[in-house]
């Protein structure tokens, strides 16, 4: 009877539905068992960790050492003392600092260059973005087989630009090194700086510039008038999300230097890296990433209250 | 005349010259590492060391790619990166929805949850890496598929929940508010009028959250090593021979980078989104 069924469909409608009283339970609780099953993971693989290498930084935990004794803050200590700790807290700051500027200058000029159209827009984009979805470990390996002496062409491309040999060891002598790091992740990451900040500015209103050229305004006016206010939210977040994943440098620096020569291209992680797996004082590389992941937190907090403040004014 | 003028005058990018000139440059420096390590994945070995360098190899081979795949268990590496990318983005992409479905509609937990799970995104990954490793030789886990899928889910939940939080917010309640009042559940208002509707956004995440996978190194290079191990951490194999093996190198290195790459262009419509976590619109 299709009537009687329509009947029982409107006498339903907008009460609430029948359920065995598990699906009672669950149909009230439904918030609650839709975000359970990510908290849970997060909690089992995140937080307990976490909590875990906290405990672990206050004992004995060391592959060479037997017994697991509360050392209180020995470890702590032998990272804070240790001038290969410090140095590589450094250059992590040098390196994240320098690369992200300059990513960030030329990801801007590129966006600038690429906001109006063009024959050939779309392809010139679709090849820009590619270095974002390669591993960090080839985009090293791609540089390494550049840069490599004797192997590389790189020292060849320059001798014969400038007209006599060139012979630097871009993956072994200072300055060199850090600049083919920095190139690197420059290579890498611009596209990054350049897509947000592209999205940015196709969203800033063209008549604005408009208005800006009647008034007689040149482009170098409009540009710091108009353009750099309304991108400046686009900006920092941009520069805050490049900024905490340069910071965790490791996998170029695995590849093209492992660290070397000597210690003289550790980074933070690399250094615990090198604590932890290579020489197994655990205790002593779970306090030094507390120490880091403290340092972390003053930057995120630093950044994303700035990031509040513009986006709330 | 002046209208005409300043009509032809770029209003916002510099003078037409210096923007190709600045273009041009940026495509040469983005593709020729890209080009130099095809090169060399087909150059046959004798040709590395020759001066001038062999811009064009004339006798390409394929050596290198049979090298780098069988010898070097290349292929191995290939197969465990596809179970592991593939199992994890599944996963994040089901928990992830489910979890931005719930902060989107019923704002549970209010913002603390859902600035507590971004929060998890700014974590450096040592900090969770060297209890992780303890905790996996504890239980058994270290070096083993479901270990590596586990710790992958969690490491691009964040992006997930984020990507679909901001997708669901941008949806109209109006299809689900009909199906509750035509007595659905709730989990059938979600599960069979929201996420067909939200696919769209969810393909793009599962997009991005597989390209993290697949480009992963430092989880899979400390958590794994003989039985597990994913096509990055392969190259530690060709670190320190000094030149030898850069044939074999660069030809995994082509071999990986087409999944992704490939994924990545096609989904460009949502690389603002996948990059800012939600945050832009693209």
């Amino acid at each position: 009877m299709p009537q009687t069924a329509a009947i029982t469909r409107m006498t339903g409608a907008g009460a609430p539905p029948r359920l065995s009283s598990f699906a009672n339970w669950a149909d009230r609780h439904f918030k609650w068992l839709l975000v359970a099953p990510a908290v849970l993971l997060i909690l089992a693989l995140s937080i307990y960790p976490l909590l875990f290498s906290l405990v672990v930084s206050f004992i004995n935990y060391d592959f060479q050492v037997p017994g697991h004794a509360f050392v209180g803050l020995k470890n702590f200590e032998r990272v804070v003392f240790d001038p290969v700790a410090r140095w590589s807290l450094l250059l992590t700051a040098l390196l994240s600092g320098i690369s992200v500027a300059i990513e960030f200058v030329l990801g801007l000029a590129v966006a600038l260059a690429m906001v109006r159209s063009f024959p050939g827009r779309g392809v010139v984009m679709s090849i820009l973005i590619v270095p974002l979805f390669i591993s960090p470990v080839i985009v090293g390996q791609a540089w390494t087989l550049l840069l490599q002496r004797p192997f590389g062409p790189t020292n060849y491309i320059l001798g014969a630009l400038l007209g006599q040999e060139v012979t630097i060891g871009w993956l072994t002598e200072s300055p060199w090194l850090y600049i083919s790091l920095v190139v690197a992740d420059v290579w890498q990451w611009t596209p990054f700086m350049f897509v947000i900040l592209l999205a940015g500015l196709t969203s800033i209103p063209p008549n604005l510039y408009e208005a800006a050229e009647l008034d007689g305004v040149n482009a170098w006016q409009a540009f710091w008038a108009i353009t750099v206010p309304h991108l400046a939210p686009m900006m920092l977040l941009a520069l805050t999300f490049r900024l905490l994943d340069a910071i965790r440098m490791f996998d170029t620096i695995f590849i093209m230097t492992g660290g070397g020569p000597g210690t003289s291209t550790y980074t933070a992680s690399y250094y615990l890296y090198t604590v932890g797996f290579t020489q197994f004082h655990l205790s002593q590389a779970t306090a030094g990433s507390w120490l880091f992941l403290i340092f972390t937190a003053l930057v995120v907090t630093l950044l994303v209250r700035r990031l509040l403040k513009v986006e709330t004014a | 005349m002046a209208a005409v003028r300043s009509a032809r005058r770029p209003r916002r990018g510099g003078a037409p010259v210096a923007r190709f000139v600045l273009l041009g440059f940026f495509l040469i420096f983005v593709l020729w590492p890209l080009y130099w390590m095809f090169n060399t994945s087909v150059k046959p070995s004798d040709d590395y060391l020759a001066t001038p360098p062999v811009w064009f190899p004339t006798e390409p081979t394929l050596l290198h790619y049979e090298v780098a795949l069988f010898t070097y268990r290349g292929l191995e590496g290939l197969i465990n990166s596809l179970i592991i990318s593939l199992s994890a983005t599944a996963l994040s992409a089901l928990l992830g929805t489910t979890m931005a479905y719930s902060l989107a509609r019923y704002n549970t937990g209010g913002q603390h949850l859902s600035f507590w799970v971004l929060s998890q995104r700014f974590l450096p990954p040592i900090g969770i890496v060297l209890p992780v490793f303890l905790i996996y030789r504890q239980v058994g886990l270290y070096d083993t598929h479901v270990g590596l899928i586990v710790a992958y889910t969690v490491f691009t939940l964040p992006v997930s929940v984020w990507m679909m939080f901001a997708y669901f917010r941008g949806m109209p309640r109006s299809m689900e508010e009909a199906a509750l009042v035509d007595g659905c559940t709730r989990w059938e208002a979600f599960w069979r009028v929201a996420v067909p509707l939200a696919a769209p956004g969810i393909v793009a995440a599962a997009v991005f959250a597989f390209i993290a996978c697949w480009t992963e190194f430092f989880f899979a290079l400390l958590l794994t090593s003989r039985t597990a191990f994913t096509l990055p951490t392969v190259f530690r194999a060709f670190i320190g021979f000094q030149g030898a093996q850069y044939g074999e190198a660069a030809a995994l290195a082509i071999v990986s980078l087409v999944p992704s790459i490939a994924l990545g262009v096609l989904a460009q419509r949502h690389l603002v989104r996948g990059l800012t976590l939600g945050a832009v619109r693209g």
